[in-house]
This record gives structure tokens, C-alpha cells and sequence, in this order.
């Protein structure tokens, strides 16, 4: 266990550099870049409402570019490692499998923040460009966003163990993603809701990570700060998917 | 007495595909059992399917077995222990295309346990032994066959395993190829390391071995000494063809 970060580090790593040299890397920022120029429409559309439409349509898009090529990653991570038989050179060497999945989870959360960080100046400077100031609470609707890609980044990796196929991991994930931003909503109607639905509803919203926790910005006259139960609900749920995949991927054979 | 460097004990693995109802089941090996004595080389000779990788997975740790015991030096095989004395290659190895050799090895080095200057000297020591230095500084995208398979024997080497399981290591290979990777094999063991590699190729085997293991349809069906292949009429391929037939 003396070696378990050294291991984790040195897959993470690896891992960050093969995902940003990624040739779907180029065209998933090209995308950005061109969906955040793109919101200066939107801002001009919006009149007097530009800079607030500008920095969270920004927003947005970025969270989404960054969840598209997370899933992708994560959803061909495993899979593809065991089809070219790269794993066996990595599970014949003494790296235990706790400190390889640590890694590769790792390895996607940094690509995930250099994503962010990316498009994060883009948007600054396309703001600049416009002449607004960086928005209020910038930096923390980031680190949400980080947190809501870090949570989903460890739900597929437990999905992509048990899953088929890449797209079944792709689906199971972005529906997990979407159910995580109505948590609220969920747990309005299982208030609302009589007997034996309600107690369904209320089981169900404790299998759902609620990811409206890392909206940052949403409501109005806030500061911005995440919560400390936002923090602590995500790293729960980041240990609760590594232990769930780890106890999967121990037992699998390649 | 020679100690043995591995040891199977009635191994049997059974694969299980599942189904929508119950599941399909495929013995792969069974009722496996010999040992490997330290310092050898030693051959694996099968017809395809006839479970020549499964044993080598059993051995790096990468399957377990259904039944019976598999031991490396003593120590079960997917152990960390177990896993550090033991360099691995199998059939066609992988490596990103973009990056040259050294970071390949870095990483896998890194892996081994290997960091800072050990890992740089180890990184070279295992280029040159696999003749790769003059091709340092080319990127993996442009290396043929056997440079990958040299690629893929520098990686095993390079954290000094006293084993080295080698799944087809001439598979696919042109005949110098196959030369430099064998003189570069009996180099190995003259070192005092034991090797346990698998083959198509019975005169590749003959060449290299002083033992052969011949499996049919999962189980042992001979275990053949040189100085009896060497005996016979028609030598390994004779005893090899009576054995599979």
C-alpha cells in the first residue's frame, strides 16, 4: 500500500496526457470555442440582459462540452484498454487495482479541470471582449461544475464495469446526469405523492446524486460558495462510486 | 533439487458466459498440474484453443482460477509480491502509437515501481538489450512487427523479473527477428532467469527449451525433456503430432 500514490499518480498521468492528446480533444475544443462565440448571439438577443445571458448560456455550454468528452472518455477508458491488451501489462505489474482505478479516475477529473480552466479563459476573454467584467461567482459556478463532472466522472466508471457496451455507459450515465438536476422537483412530488409512490420516489432521490447542490449561481442574491453539503454530498458520492467499482473490478478477469 | 519457480496443482478454469437464462460454460483447462524448476526455459505447445493463454493468464494473475492452486516462487500469482518477480509479454502488445519508446517504458516503469535515475538507466539498459536504441528517438506509429514485439520484451525486462512469461513472443516475425529475439532469450537464462513461453512455432521451441509442455483440448498431455525430443526420430514435432492427434 506504501506505493498505492505513487501508482495512482503515474496512471492518472498517463491517462490526463492520452485524453488530451486525443484527436476528439482538438474537435471537442473547436466545439467550445465556437458554441461560446456562438452565445454572443444569444447576448446580443437578450438586450439589456447581455452580460448575465452571455456568462451563464457560457456556462453552460461549457459544463456540457466538458460532460460530453468526460463520458467519452470514461465510457471507452476500460473498455479499450482491455481490447488492446494494455491492461495486461498494467495487472501483470504489482499496481493494485484500487491504485489503477484511482488513477484512471483521476486522470479523467484533471482532464475534466483543464477543460474547464480552457474554456473558462475563452469565455473570460470573450466577456472582455464585450466589455463586461468577469461575472460575480465565477470561479465557484466552476468548481460546481468541476464537482458535478467529478461525481458523474465516478458514477460511469462504476456503470462502464458492468455495462456492455461504451453507448449503454454513455446512456445510463447522461440520464443518471439528468435525473441528478431535478432532484428537488423529485422530492416535491414524492411529498405530494400518497403511499407506496411516495416511499418509491423517496428511495429513488437516495440513488440519485443531487447535482443541483453544485449550481453555484442559481439562486438569486447568493455568494457564490458551495456548501458544505454540497462538498461533503459529492465527495460521498465520489467514494461511494470508486468503492462500488473497485469491488467490480477486483473480481473481474481479462 | 531445483526449486520450482511455478507450480499448478489441479487447475482447472471454467469460463461462464452468461445468459438470459442460466449461463454457457467452457473448460478451458483442467486437472492441471507441473512444475516449472527455476532457471529453465520452458515450452508450451498446444494447438490454438487448446489453453495454452489461459495458463499464462493464470500465471500474471489475470484470471483465477475455478479450482486448484496456482503458486509463483510460493506466492499466489495475482499478489503484488508474486507480480514484481515476473515480466510479462503477450500476443501482440499494445502501445500508443504518438510516443516514442522511452515514454512507454517510463510509464510502465513507473508501474514496476521504478522512479528517477533507476528508472532512466532501466529504460535505456532495456532499449539496448532489445537492439531499440537506434530507434530511440522514433515515434511507435513507425515500427514494424518486430520492433514491437521488442518493445513489448523491453517492458518485461525492465524491472528485472526472475520470470518472464512470453505469450507467442516470435509470433508474426521475420526470420532475423526471430534470431535476435531468441539469442536475446538464451541470454536471459544464461543470467540465471526462467522462462515460460508459449508457441506455434515447434522449432523455435526445440531451439530454446530444455522442457515443453504439450497441452491438448485444456489438459496436459505430455511433458517432453530435450535430451528425449533429441532421442526420438522426427524429434519435438514427431512426439508433438503423436500427442495432439
Amino acid at each position: 500500500m506504501r506505493n498505492f500514490l505513487p501508482l495512482a499518480w503515474a496512471v492518472a498521468v498517463n491517462s490526463f496526457v492520452e485524453s488530451v492528446r486525443h484527436r476528439f480533444f482538438t474537435l471537442f475544443s473547436v466545439f467550445a470555442f465556437t458554441a461560446i462565440y456562438a452565445s454572443l448571439l444569444a447576448g446580443v438577443m437578450a438586450v439589456d440582459q447581455e452580460a448575465r445571458v452571455l456568462a451563464d448560456l457560457g456556462l453552460a455550454l461549457m459544463e456540457l462540452t466538458a460532460l460530453a468528452y468526460v463520458l467519452f472518455q470514461v465510457s471507452s477508458s476500460l473498455l479499450k484498454e482491455a481490447e488492446t491488451k494494455t491492461i495486461y501489462l498494467v495487472f501483470s505489474r504489482p499496481v493494485p487495482r484500487g491504485a489503477y482505478l484511482a488513477g484512471k479516475m483521476g486522470g479523467v477529473m484533471l482532464t475534466a479541470a483543464f477543460m474547464l480552466a480552457v474554456m473558462g479563459c475563452m469565455h473570460l476573454a470573450l466577456l472582455s471582449f464585450r466589455g463586461f467584467p468577469p461575472p460575480e461567482a465565477y470561479a465557484w459556478a466552476l468548481a460546481g461544475s468541476f464537482f458535478k463532472l467529478a461525481v458523474i466522472t465516478a458514477f460511469a466508471f462504476f456503470v462502464s464495469l458492468f455495462s456492455t457496451s461504451s453507448v449503454s455507459t454513455l446512456v445510463i450515465s447522461g440520464i443518471m446526469w439528468t435525473l441528478g438536476h431535478f432532484v428537488s422537483e423529485t422530492r416535491f412530488i414524492a411529498e405530494q405523492a400518497p403511499g407506496v409512490k411516495a416511499a418509491l420516489l423517496k428511495g429513488a432521490i437516495l440513488l440519485i446524486p443531487n447535482l443541483q447542490l453544485f449550481n453555484a449561481r442559481d439562486a438569486a442574491g447568493v455568494t457564490g460558495a458551495l456548501s458544505p453539503t454540497a462538498v461533503f454530498s459529492g465527495a460521498a458520492w465520489i467514494l461511494a462510486a470508486y468503492f462500488a467499482s473497485l469491488w467490480l473490478l477486483a473480481r473481474k478477469e481479462f | 533439487m531445483t526449486a520450482s519457480a511455478v507450480s499448478f496443482s489441479g487447475v482447472e478454469k471454467i469460463f461462464r458466459r452468461p445468459r438470459l437464462l442460466g449461463a454457457i460454460c467452457h473448460t478451458a483447462v483442467q486437472d492441471l498440474s507441473f512444475d516449472i524448476p527455476a532457471g529453465e526455459i520452458t515450452g508450451l505447445l498446444g494447438l490454438n484453443g487448446a489453453g495454452k493463454t489461459t495458463i499464462m493468464k493464470l500465471l500474471t494473475g489475470l484470471l483465477f482460477p475455478t479450482a486448484g492452486s496456482v503458486r509463483i516462487f510460493g506466492l499466489p500469482p495475482s499478489g503484488q509480491a508474486a507480480k514484481a518477480k515476473v515480466g510479462f509479454l503477450p500476443e501482440l502488445p499494445y502501445f500508443p502509437p504518438q510516443i516514442k519508446p522511452g515514454a512507454a517504458l517510463a510509464y510502465y516503469g513507473r508501474l514496476s515501481g521504478l522512479s528517477g535515475k533507476e528508472l532512466a538507466l532501466a529504460a535505456a539498459a532495456a532499449l539496448e538489450r532489445t537492439g531499440l536504441e537506434p530507434h530511440a528517438d522514433k515515434c511507435i506509429a513507425e515500427f514494424s512487427k518486430g520492433m514491437l514485439q521488442r518493445l513489448g520484451l523491453a517492458q518485461a525486462l525492465l524491472h528485472k523479473p526472475d520470470l518472464l512469461v512470453l505469450d507467442e513472443p516470435v509470433s508474426g516475425l521475420d526470420p532475423l527477428a526471430i534470431h535476435d529475439i531468441r539469442r536475446l532469450l538464451a541470454g536471459l537464462n544464461a543470467e540465471g532467469r526462467t522462462i515460460f513461453l508459449s508457441s506455434h512455432s515447434i522449432s523455435d521451441v526445440e531451439k530454446l527449451c530444455g522442457r515443453v509442455l504439450i497441452m491438448v483440448r485444456g489438459r496436459l498431455a505430455k511433458i517432453v525433456a530435450r535430451a528425449e525430443w533429441e532421442a526420438a526420430p522426427g524429434g519435438l514435432e514427431s512426439i508433438f503430432v503423436e500427442a495432439v492427434k
